[in-house]
């Protein structure tokens, strides 16, 4: 999919990330979270959106970042259907005509595809997620 | 054959770079960390308009020397070399920055040496009685 030029920015243990806003359905708090024995303990549960029940992803366990699960729940269209993505906050919206930089080879996995690339923003570097990428 | 090299102290050690083509040298600084990379990755630094990954050399070889002497800040005394190697860019982590050599090439095939992993150096050169470590940057960068 075109993911176009602006992108969500949202922290995780100070840090900050890219989402594209294509992926965006809605930023919201977490609430009825309940636990689902068919998930993994990356995820804190499933929650209700649009009548359907959704797992929500703790990303910062994913990544194996130290602290609790972040407290905004990000709506995102995955390759692999709608899911929730657990942030510590959402930073602001950054209108951009960069194109990411892919990331350097040598730095992880090939066949993990959390990242789409690398943005710069305000003298700091940005990872930008792919929202394809983070279901296993 | 003699080669230009750059000559630096890593845990106590004196390692060498080639010198092909222009490189930098940086203070230490921080960089950005990219959760779930390789354990030897420390992060990315943009320098000149150009990302560079940076690599803790010293993880990389499997040294178990002293860390990175780290400062209230959490700044160290460390230096960043900006290198490329097969045009990809990327930096490493040393000690110090001890002086540009004129060296022969290494003839000497490696033996083993305690405490470092052998299969990321080259060669070794002796200088002045001193044992020099020539790295093998190609196995370093392509040997996941």
């Amino acid at each position: 999919m075109d993911e176009g030029t602006r992108f969500l920015l949202l922290s995780l243990d100070g840090e900050n990330y890219a989402l594209p806003i294509a992926r965006l359905l809605e930023i919201t708090t977490p609430r009825d979270i309940r636990k689902d024995p068919d998930l993994t303990g990356l995820f804190e549960g499933k929650f209700e959106f649009r009548g359907k029940r959704i797992p929500a992803l703790d990303i910062k366990k994913l990544f194996k970042l130290p602290g609790a699960a972040g407290t905004t729940l990000l709506v995102v269209k995955s390759g692999k259907g709608t899911l929730g993505v657990l942030v510590d906050a959402v930073t602001e919206i950054l209108d951009t005509d960069q194109r990411p930089v892919p990331m350097p080879t040598g730095v992880i996995n090939p066949s993990l595809q959390y990242y789409s690339g690398i943005l710069r923003h305000k003298e700091n570097l940005v990872l930008v997620l792919n929202g394809d990428g983070l279901l296993p | 054959m003699i080669n230009s090299y750059l000559v630096f102290l890593l845990s106590g050690r004196l390692f060498g770079v080639k010198l092909l083509g222009a490189i930098e040298i940086l203070p230490w600084r921080r960089s950005r960390p990219v959760p779930l990379s390789y354990s030897f990755v420390e992060g990315l630094i943009d320098y000149r308009g150009v990302i560079y990954p940076l690599f803790n050399l010293g993880r990389r070889l499997g040294m178990s020397g002293p860390g990175p002497v780290a400062f209230p800040a959490g700044e160290t005394t460390q230096s960043i070399i900006l290198l490329e190697e097969n045009k990809a860019p990327f930096g490493i982590i040393v000690d110090s920055v001890v002086k540009m050599a004129k060296l022969e090439a290494p003839s000497a095939v490696p033996k083993k040496i305690q405490g470092v992993e052998m299969n990321y150096i080259q060669g070794i050169v002796y200088e002045d009685d001193q044992e020099i470590l020539i790295l093998d940057f190609e196995r370093l960068l392509h040997a996941g």
